[in-house]
Parts: structure tokens; sequence; C-alpha cells
């Protein structure tokens, strides 16, 4: 395709990702180093009248930095990240290799799986949440198991985080299961036969064979998981009320500071902090799918 | 799988009904909660309860004594028509188009008909505004990807490499990085909590992804084809519109799918961006912070009407969404 040609293709994508992603982005990184308030925010320079919005500098991002809370937010986050991508990933492995193997009643097994992942992610939280009422369905279990109809299992404070976890897990897997799964799928039936011919059992087969073939998925899908999770917002909007506000994610934070408290340049600037954190973990994603699209044009 | 003994297969059995229960535990009890009154809910029973419509009547109606029967007979009734002529399109072949416009047709009839046979609450306008949102976000989106997505696919000049790696970091971005921006623009433009301003945002977000998925798909199709209908002296436009389209169906679904669980489901944009035109996650998640004993069973009862339309999209189209996973992971 000629050049010409291509760019009358793209451009109206191309448009669209200039004016709507990069200006903004960029007047985000602006305004990080203002302090904006909500009355005069179109004047940038009232340094003089107190209430105006001017240019601060490097301030907003001391602020963070000295800030208790962003740093409770920022550890809550790596360790959301920590905890659910790793597990989602081998736990949607997993599944894909039982359902590899399942024969009849497949489609009914994936659909059923697949629901958690179309769900609305706050309504899934919704639920998830429900079940841990007092009135919730683990009450209940508790209950029968105990025989005490007065026992209940509720959020506290020290399993708050784990119950997160836990729907992040069961909102996110079946994407990593269905990944995987389609690539079982696209498996050369000839290479499990020399395998199994050569006496590799389940274990070995599994290493040498099928990990090497989802190689490129795993990365793919690792990728996605990391970015995803790392931005966290909707799911742990509905268990970090105020009560468990040492739950918030940073994106909730961010968003918290700039539009609940209307501190719009701090604001502005924790972005900032959050967008540089997402390509210290991204970079050699980035690095090797650049590495992919030269090669396909050599 | 002859020399499997019996054990393996109902074990395996075995695990994956567990697997389904874990998956949608959350949904049934939910669904139960949504059909008691708030009493039984409290009582936590799980039978001998009366089984009530009261909780979707407090959501969507804003009149409270609605014989609940009535909607759901109409939703059915619709449903059924919709159903039936989806079926005879997919048996009609080529005119099978019309029947599908026609099913289009008789649903927004529907939805625009409905608040004029009840009284609905401000739940329904919020369902309203998701439809509408989810529908252009679709349609515009998946439009201008299918452009870039072709150009990308068959240009090998560095240009594609880079816009293709830029987007890739674009879709890492998190949506805090352009809603403040996005907040200050709308109130200047006077757009602010309009529906436009949300699918703006959302025809944005989505082009990293809606490009890289459609490409992957324009990636297998053979050059051969548009080549051949340009020696017959078509134009590159008329080759990619009249040859190339009609066969990338499967892939224009599947990418469809992605984008419309992405609006559907959007929660961050619509909580900034609109002041009072919800969407219905937020609106749900408004909903929670009422006080009162009904949202014991309205909750449940606003989650599961939520979701229905989606599991019956997915049902629907559940092949296209595995493929379109599958050729998303495989070439990665």
């Amino acid at each position: 395709m000629k050049r010409k040609t291509f760019w009358g293709f793209a451009a109206p994508s191309v448009v669209v990702m200039t004016l709507l992603m990069l200006f903004p982005l960029v007047t985000t990184v602006y305004l990080s180093f203002f302090r904006v308030l909500p009355r005069n925010r179109y004047s940038l320079s009232a340094c003089d009248d107190l209430g105006g919005s001017c240019f601060v500098g490097w301030k907003n991002y001391s602020d963070i930095f000295s800030d208790g809370e962003f740093w409770t937010a920022f550890w809550f986050t790596l360790k959301f990240v920590a905890v659910t991508v790793p597990i989602q990933t081998l736990f949607g492995l997993a599944v894909a290799l039982l359902l590899d193997r399942v024969g009849r009643g497949r489609g009914f097994y994936m659909a059923a799986l697949l629901t958690p992942f179309i769900v609305t992610p706050v309504v899934g939280s919704l639920l998830v949440k429900d079940l841990f009422a007092r009135t919730g369905f683990v009450s209940k279990v508790v209950q029968i198991l105990t025989g005490d109809p007065e026992a209940t299992f509720l959020l506290t404070d020290g399993n708050v985080n784990w119950v997160i976890f836990l729907q992040s897990i069961w909102h996110v897997m079946p994407f990593a299961m269905i990944s995987l799964f389609a690539g079982l799928q696209s498996l050369p039936a000839e290479r499990m036969e020399a395998a199994s011919i050569d006496g590799a059992g389940f274990w070995r087969s599994l290493w040498h064979v099928k990990v090497p073939h989802l190689r490129s998925i795993f990365l793919f899908i690792t990728m996605i998981s990391l970015m995803d999770a790392y931005r966290v917002y909707d799911s742990v909007f509905i268990f970090a009320t105020e009560r468990f506000a040492d739950s918030r994610s940073l994106q909730m934070y961010t968003i918290e500071v700039a539009t609940d408290f209307g501190r719009v340049g701090r604001g502005n600037a924790l972005s900032v902090v959050t967008v540089l954190g997402v390509f210290v973990i991204l970079l050699p994603f980035l690095y090797i799918s650049y590495k992919d699209q030269l090669a396909e044009r050599a | 799988m002859n020399t499997e003994r019996w054990y393996h297969r109902y074990g395996l059995h075995a695990i994956m009904i567990l697997l389904v229960i874990w998956s949608v535990i959350p949904f049934t009890w939910a669904l139960q909660n949504s059909i008691k009154f708030v009493r039984d809910v409290r009582l936590n029973a799980i039978w001998g309860y009366d089984p009530t419509g009261i909780a979707y009547n407090g959501f969507w109606f804003s009149d409270d004594d609605i014989n609940m029967w009535h909607p759901l007979l109409v939703v059915l009734a619709f449903g059924a028509v919709a159903t039936a002529l989806g079926m005879i399109g997919k048996r009609a072949g080529n005119e099978g188009k019309y029947f599908y416009g026609a099913v289009i047709a008789v649903l927004a009839f529907g939805v625009w008909w409905f608040p004029r046979l009840f009284e609905t609450s401000r739940n329904y306008e919020y369902f309203v505004n998701s439809l509408v949102v989810t529908v252009l976000t679709v349609v515009i989106s998946i439009s201008i990807g299918l452009l870039a997505g072709y150009g990308l696919a068959r240009y090998t000049g560095i240009s594609g490499a880079v816009i293709l790696i830029v987007a890739l970091g674009f879709r890492a971005l998190p949506r805090s990085a352009f809603v403040l921006p996005y907040f200050f623009t709308a109130n200047r433009l006077g757009i602010l909590d309009s529906r436009l301003v949300l699918v703006l945002a959302l025809v944005a977000v989505n082009q990293p992804f809606t490009i890289w998925m459609l490409r992957s798909f324009f990636m297998d199709v053979p050059k051969s084809l548009e080549e051949a209908a340009m020696i017959d002296g078509a134009s590159r436009f008329q080759a990619f519109y009249k040859v190339i389209i009609p066969i990338m169906w499967p892939g224009i679904i599947a990418t469809a799918l992605f984008t419309l669980l992405l609006a559907y489901n959007e929660f961050l944009f619509v909580r900034v961006l609109a002041v009072t035109n919800y969407t219905l996650p937020v609106g749900i998640s408004a909903a929670t912070a009422a006080e009162g004993p009904q949202i014991f069973n309205e909750i449940p009862a606003a989650s599961v009407s939520i979701t229905l339309p989606i599991i019956i999209v997915i049902i629907l189209f559940q092949k296209h969404l595995v493929k379109g996973l599958g050729a998303g992971a495989v070439k990665g």
C-alpha cells in the first residue's frame, strides 16, 4: 500500500487519538504544575489573587510524596497487582487445561464460566460484596456448617483486601482461561502425539509442549492484566467506602482528589505519577511488541 | 479418550461443576434476593418465602402498585417477536439483513413505547442512556477502526509500527490521564452531562484496542483478493468496501462485542462527565448510597436487570467472542 493511501485510511482514527488522547494527556501533564481552583480554572496566571490558579512548579509532586494517603493507595495498588495477576493467570491456565479435556458439555461450561467476565465490574463487586453481608451467602454457609443460626462472616479491616482480590480473580480469570483455551485449541495434535510416544507424562508434556506453545498468549494476557489491574477503579470503588478507606486504589484516590475535593492540579500530578508507573511496568512489553513489528516488516 | 477411566471422566465433570458454581453463585444469590420482600431477605430463608416483583417495581417504576406481570409480559412479547424475526432472518440467507433490520426496529420501538405504557422511574432513563451511548460508541469506533485497521494491516512503512506501539501505550493509560481535560473542555463547550461527551470519550479510549484487534483480523485476509478486484478496475477503497468488508463480519462482530462490553460497563467516565444523565452502572452505584431498607432487594434486582441484556447478547454471540479472544491472543 502506498504511503498516501495508508494515511487516507488511518486519518480518522489518528485524528481521534491525537485530539482525544494525546492532547488531553499533554494538558494533564501541563496542569500538574499548576494550582487549579475550580472557581477560576481558565485563568492560570492569577497568582496575586489568593483564590486564583497559578504556576506552582513541582509543589504538587512534593505534596504527593509527603502524603500518607498516597502511599497507602500506592501500596494497596502494588499488592493488588502482585496478588491478582499471577493467580488469575495460573488459575486460568488450570481451567483452560481442564476445559480442553472436556468433550460433551463444553459450550455450557464455557458460557457459565464466562459470565463473571462480562458482568459490569461495579455490579460484580456489588454482588460479591453482598455475599459477605449479614444476610449473605457466606454467613449462611457458616451458619449451616457450625449449626449456630447467629454466626456471621462479615467484611472487616483485616479481610477486606482479600475479598477485593478474590472479586478481581473471580472477574478476570475467565479472560485468561478463554485466551489460553483458544491457544490450546490451535496446538497441532501431532505434537501432543509425538510427546506421548516419547513417553512424556502430563507434567512433562505440559512443560515442554503446551507451555512453550502458549508463550505469546501468556505475554499478551500478562500485559493486558497488568494494565487493567494497575488502573483498577470500578471494582475497588464499591468496597473502599469510608470505612475501608485504606483499600483505595491509586486511580480511585486520584479521582477523589481531583473531582471530589476539587484539587485539580494535584489530581493531575497524581495521574502523571500513575502514568509513569504504567510505563515502568510496560516498557519491556512495548519493547517486545516493537521488535515484533519491525521483524514483520523486515 | 476411550482409554480414560470412568472416574477420570466423572471427576472432570465434578470439578467443572464446582467451577460453574464458583462463577455463578453471586448471580444466583442476587437473583433469589431480588424476588423477596425485604423482611424475607432479612430472615435469609433459602426457601419457603413468597416470591414478589416488588424490588423490580421499586427500581424501575415510579408507580408503586404496578402488577408486575404486565411489564414482564410486554418485555417477553417484544423479545418473542424479535427472536422470531431473527430466526427467520438467519434462514433467509441474502434477504436476512431486512429481517435483522426489523429486529432492531422492533426493539427500538419497544424501548420508546415502554415508558408510555408504564410510569417508569429515572432508572429507565439511565437504561436508555446506556443503550444510546453503547450503540453509538460501537458504530463509530468500528467504522473508523475498520479503516485504520485495514491500513495498518496492509502498509509496511515504519510509521505504521509507530502508530501501533503508541496506540498500545495509550491502551495502558489510566482514565484519570484524560478525564479532567475532558471535563473542562466539555464544560466550556456546554456538552457536559450529555450522551455526546460520553460517546466521544469512549470512542477515543477504545480506538487502540479496536485497531489492534481489527488489524489482526485483516492480516488473515489474503492480499490477492483485493488485488484481483483492483486489477478489474476497482479503486483501493472500492476493493476494501465491496470485497474485504463482506468477509470480515466475524471479526467485526467479535470486535463490536468487546466494544459493547466496554461501553455498557463504563463507570469512571460516566461518574465524572455525567452530572445527572447517568448510565446504568453509575445509576446503580448511586442507588446503593440511598438510605432505607429497600436497598436489600432493589440492588439485587437492579444487578440482575443490568446483567440480563449482556448475558443474552453473549449467549447469542459466544462463538464470536471466543474466536475474537483467540485471534487477539494467538497473534499477540
